[in-house]
């Protein structure tokens, strides 16, 4: 064995480093506020910057780095082309905003200081997960996200709903891998590939076996609970409520953007395949679970009384939307477009909820009720307007980003001819416009009548709130930039 | 076309917005001159729309003015404001609706969160001027929407007692009705990636456009894909009109509504639906709608006569005045479907004389309710000797709302009672009692208010009359009343080229595609 396989970084050239560099920046950055987080006077703050520099840096580098030529690594397992690089991009956005958000966040709610650190971990992990089309590192990147998520849903230590989301979470979550892992083995006893590309290849070859589509079913079931989809989302509303409330927004928006693409690499070159027998069942069942999600998140969502529950409903029926998004994509990922435009406005103005939603709730709260935020829009008006333009924006209504990302989504359908399903999806949304109106009624039209939840001025999910709100704007008006950035590189 | 005129439109648009941005920088010890800045910006938008008069001509029947910024041209979406002789009066009728509300209804009292509230007045009309102006079809959906959001808030903050319940109702009725229409714009723009190679939103290029219709029977018409997208536009708009059945949220609305909001919505955002019927739905699906235009005008007259009754009914004086809005929009919906040229242009004009004359009735019921905070009917008696002003105030917004000869509302009804004549001479038998039920109700409520004897129920001796401000604003209202009522070719002679030209292209395309 020579050197050079033992020490497989130092075989990579230059160029194919520079690539790698926002990835071994976000871990090292991990690492070493890790490390500086056990400083007994300041852990909190050490970490804290060291974190946000590291992702800030990343970010610069991934920014001056899109440009270069593709590379691969690993017999063709890690791709990183302009279109990886630019999701990885907007992961590294995401997780920016995280860590401003959990600023503040993380003495009020008591979280260790180690929160920083697993931020990065898992970004590193949705960055690789979005990286590759091969289905056993993409396990791999999975459980490097998850298990970061898992800690951070739990970390709130002295809250009992903490720990009990955390439990559920790291147990449903784990059973949603092992099938991940079991479907990928069956594909690879029936192709002999983990490789999606080659496994399309294969599958168009010859008749598949059934152990085939019983493996793509069960990576179809598991995908689908990552991304929270209707019968598979149990798991949501409580690990929303239990975990600390910036963990929350990191988690809608980072692991369902994740998600959202790996299941959309899956699915283009797997389910989608036309040339192939006995998948359009598979077509007709994601249809179905749109359809069911869209209709059950949007319906529970109404009865709910405590935002982040109603959110956690919403969210479902947001996969419902995007799962239409999902299923018109075929040929490339030129048509994942309207997806990552919407997935990247979703998460922007999720974010920016929750970090809203933090400054009000007080320490171990589990939720925040809708009586308490009763008059909370009159006594803080900059507070109730970036509160309504996250709203109107999930609610898809115009000036917001929401409405250009639905607005995009849509019309992809439409001109896919789903047009059944497009009808459901806007008149679901019709009930969504209720309850989230609702939320707006409370803030800025009743009158308080019991306790108003106090405001906690912490830094950190203030700028988070105003950034994001500044982008819903921006992009609600002029989504120009976004739209050309996305069709610049998802081609 | 020099660069000046043909930004014009654009500063319309969003001359609102600027003083709504100046709005809100005002420092708190500035906040008593709010009143003044919403004035003053009226006032510069009614400046601005006599400039768009004075540089409209009125031999063309193309959008003029055109103002055109690329916005997102990979969608086929633009910023397009352009206008015509449709939209013409509906944009002059907001510039001097404004003022006169503005001037007429402002609460006497100090009010709740001021600065709030003069923002959304000055949103709203930027939404109203984009909606009417814009010629892109997707920047039409956009302001469309972005007029609902004032509203909800100033029904929801400001409004009456069940203030909550009706402005949800309002802002889902229409949510329901554009999201439908959402779908069918994607439909459209879809449509013309086809049609044309690329996509476009431009009003335009796809009212050029044909769909595929058989109308050999019902059956047939609802397999054509022309009658869904009708029906989805259609829909939209019926909802906003508003058309029987879809009108129950317009009397929570409006007796919600601070009075400022009724003016607004009765005096302009019932147009919007109107004239996105006169706009979109008709033009673009003229077999479908000429299929279905037997339904309309059979829904448009049983909301005249249904309307009326129910105003008739009324003790709640502003629940009168929001059923007679829902009588008198119905002749709108008889004349846009009789496909006449006659009725078409009397759609038109009854619009403008609508908006005034509602517009007018909801500032008479402020300036009641402001003095007495009462509006049931029952309260009042005798009050004409008391406020000889206001009582001549209500006697020509009354004259105008009974479309009596000579005053602006009989212009608008008769033509389009002549041409749907033509057409479905049964339905105008009954159209036409709507008249008369119409002089019934309103005289009633005149009578009920300031004849008779003198009310015991309120302490009404030192009831003051009209002060300065709300007679400038019933001064306004009363040269449009009469002048349009007497000399309507003056006020409308600039809309004739394009409504001939709109007419002859309608009526051709229903018959043979």
């Amino acid at each position: 064995m020579n050197i050079m396989q033992m020490f497989p970084l130092a075989s990579l050239t230059s160029e194919q480093l520079m690539c790698l560099l926002p990835l071994f920046t976000i871990s090292a950055g991990g690492l070493f506020s890790l490390l500086v987080g056990t400083n007994k006077s300041n852990g909190h703050g050490y970490a804290f910057i060291v974190s946000f520099a590291a992702v800030l840096y990343a970010l610069i580098e991934g920014c001056s780095n899109l440009f270069v030529s593709d590379i691969s690594l690993l017999q063709n397992t890690l791709v990183l082309n302009p279109f990886t690089r630019s999701l990885n991009l907007m992961i590294m956005c995401f997780a920016l905003i995280a860590v401003v958000l959990t600023y503040g966040q993380d003495k009020k709610e008591g979280l260790l200081a180690e929160i920083y650190g697993l931020i990065l971990f898992s970004c590193a992990g949705m960055m690789l997960m979005v990286s590759t089309s091969h289905l056993l590192f993409m396990f791999i990147s999975l459980e490097i996200m998850s298990l970061a998520i898992y800690v951070m849903v739990a970390m709130r230590r002295s809250s009992r709903f903490s720990s009990e989301a955390g439990l559920k979470y790291f147990i449903l979550g784990g059973l949603a891998s092992a099938l991940f892992l079991y479907g990928s083995a069956l594909i690879f006893g029936s192709t002999g590939s983990f490789e999606l590309s080659t496994i399309a290849h294969n599958v168009q070859m010859g008749q598949p076996s059934i152990i085939f589509y019983i493996g793509l079913g069960l990576v179809t079931v598991a995908m689908l609970f990552k991304v929270g989809a209707f019968p598979f989302h149990g798991w949501l509303p409580d690990v929303y409520q239990g975990a600390a409330t910036n963990v929350t927004g990191y988690m809608g928006a980072g692991v369902k953007f994740t998600a959202f693409m790996a299941f959309a690499k899956i699915s283009q070159h797997l389910v989608f395949n036309e040339s192939v027998e006995g998948l359009h069942w598979f077509h007709s069942f994601l249809w179905f679970v749109a359809a069911a999600s869209m209709i059950y998140g949007n319906v529970v969502a109404i009865s709910q009384t405590e935002i982040k529950r109603m959110l956690a409903y919403s969210t479902i029926a947001h996969t419902g939307y995007l799962l239409l998004g999902l299923i018109v994509v075929r040929t490339g990922v030129e048509d994942t477009r309207s997806l990552i435009i919407y997935l990247f406005f979703y998460a922007l103005s999720n974010l920016g909820v929750f970090a809203l939603i933090s400054l009000f709730e007080d320490k171990n709260q589990k939720d925040l009720n809708l009586e308490q935020m009763a008059g909370l829009g009159i006594k803080h008006p900059i507070l109730g307007a970036l509160f309504t333009i996250f709203l109107f924006s999930m609610a898809g209504i115009p000036l917001t980003s929401g409405f250009i990302g639905k607005y995009g989504l849509f019309s992809s359908a439409v001109s896919r001819g789903e047009v059944p399903l497009v009808v459901i999806a806007v008149l679901t949304s019709v009930v969504s416009v209720y309850y989230y109106l609702r939320v707006i009624v409370y803030l800025f039209m009743k009158e308080s009548t019991g306790e108003m939840a106090t405001l906690h001025r912490l830094k950190g999910p203030t700028v988070a709130a105003v950034i994001s709100a500044l982008a819903t704007l921006q992009f609600g008006v002029f989504p120009k930039a976004v739209i050309h950035f996305v069709k610049m590189f998802a081609r | 076309m020099d660069s000046t005129s043909s930004t014009l439109l654009s500063w319309i648009v969003f001359t609102p917005m600027i003083f709504a941005v100046i709005a809100l920088l005002t420092p708190s010890f500035m906040e008593s001159k709010l009143r003044t800045l919403t004035l003053i910006q009226t006032l510069v938008s009614a400046v601005l729309g006599i400039m768009l008069y004075m540089g409209f001509d009125g031999t063309s029947s193309t959008m003029q003015m055109v103002h055109f910024i690329p916005w997102l041209p990979d969608w086929g979406i633009n910023y397009r404001v352009g206008i015509d002789g449709i939209s013409l009066p509906l944009v002059l009728l907001t510039s001097f609706i404004s003022p006169a509300a503005i001037l007429g209804t402002w609460p006497h009292g100090e009010l709740k969160k001021e600065k709030f509230f003069v923002v959304l007045i000055m949103a709203l009309q930027s939404g109203m001027y984009g909606t009417f102006l814009s010629t892109d079809l997707f920047l039409f959906y956009f302001f469309w929407e972005i007029v609902l959001i004032p509203m909800f808030f100033m029904i929801g903050i400001w409004g009456g007692k069940d203030r909550i319940y009706a402005t949800i109702k309002f802002f889902i009725y229409t949510m329901i009705g554009s999201l439908l229409m959402l779908v069918a714009i994607f439909w459209l723009i879809h449509s013309s990636q086809e049609f044309f190679g690329q996509p476009t939103a431009n009003m335009a290029q796809l009212s050029q456009m044909s769909f595929g219709f058989d109308g050999s029977s019902l059956a047939n018409a609802f397999r054509s894909p022309q009658t869904y997208l009708f029906l989805a536009f259609a829909l939209a708009f019926v909802i906003k009109v508003p058309m029987v059945p879809f009108h129950t949220w317009l009397p929570d609305a409006h007796v919600q509504a601070p009075t400022v909001g009724s003016v607004f919505l009765a005096a302009v955002l019932l147009k919007l639906g109107t004239y996105g019927l006169m706009r979109i739905a008709i033009p673009f699906f003229p077999q479908a709608a000429l299929y279905f235009s037997d339904f309309f005008i059979l829904m448009g007259v049983i909301g005249i006569i249904y309307g009326a009754f129910c105003a008739l009914s009324q003790t709640d004086f502003k629940k009168l005045v929001a059923y007679s809005s829902v009588s008198h929009m119905g002749y709108i919906m008889v004349g846009l479907f009789s496909f006449q040229k006659v009725a078409i242009a009397g759609s038109l004009y009854q619009m403008i004389n609508h908006g005034i004359s509602a517009g007018g009735l909801f500032m008479i019921v402020g300036f009641l309710y402001e003095r007495l905070h009462t509006r049931n009917l029952e309260d009042f008696g005798g009050l004409a000797k008391i406020v000889p002003l206001m009582a001549i105030a209500f006697m020509i917004m009354t004259l105008s709302s009974v479309a009596l000869p000579g005053s602006n509302g009989f212009v608008g009804e008769f033509p389009i009672l002549l041409g749907a004549f033509q057409v479905q001479p049964v339905f105008v038998l009954f159209a036409g009692t709507g008249v008369i039920l119409g002089a019934i109700y309103a005289l009633k409520a005149y009578q009920m208010v300031m004849l008779g004897p003198k009310t015991t129920r309120h302490d009404v001796s030192h009831l003051h009359d009209l002060d300065a401000k709300e007679i400038i604003a019933m001064i306004t209202l009363t040269i449009f009343v009469f002048g349009i009522g007497f000399f309507p070719r003056t006020f409308f002679w600039k809309s004739d080229a394009t409504l001939e030209e709109y007419g002859t292209t309608v009526i051709q395309k229903s018959r043979n595609p």
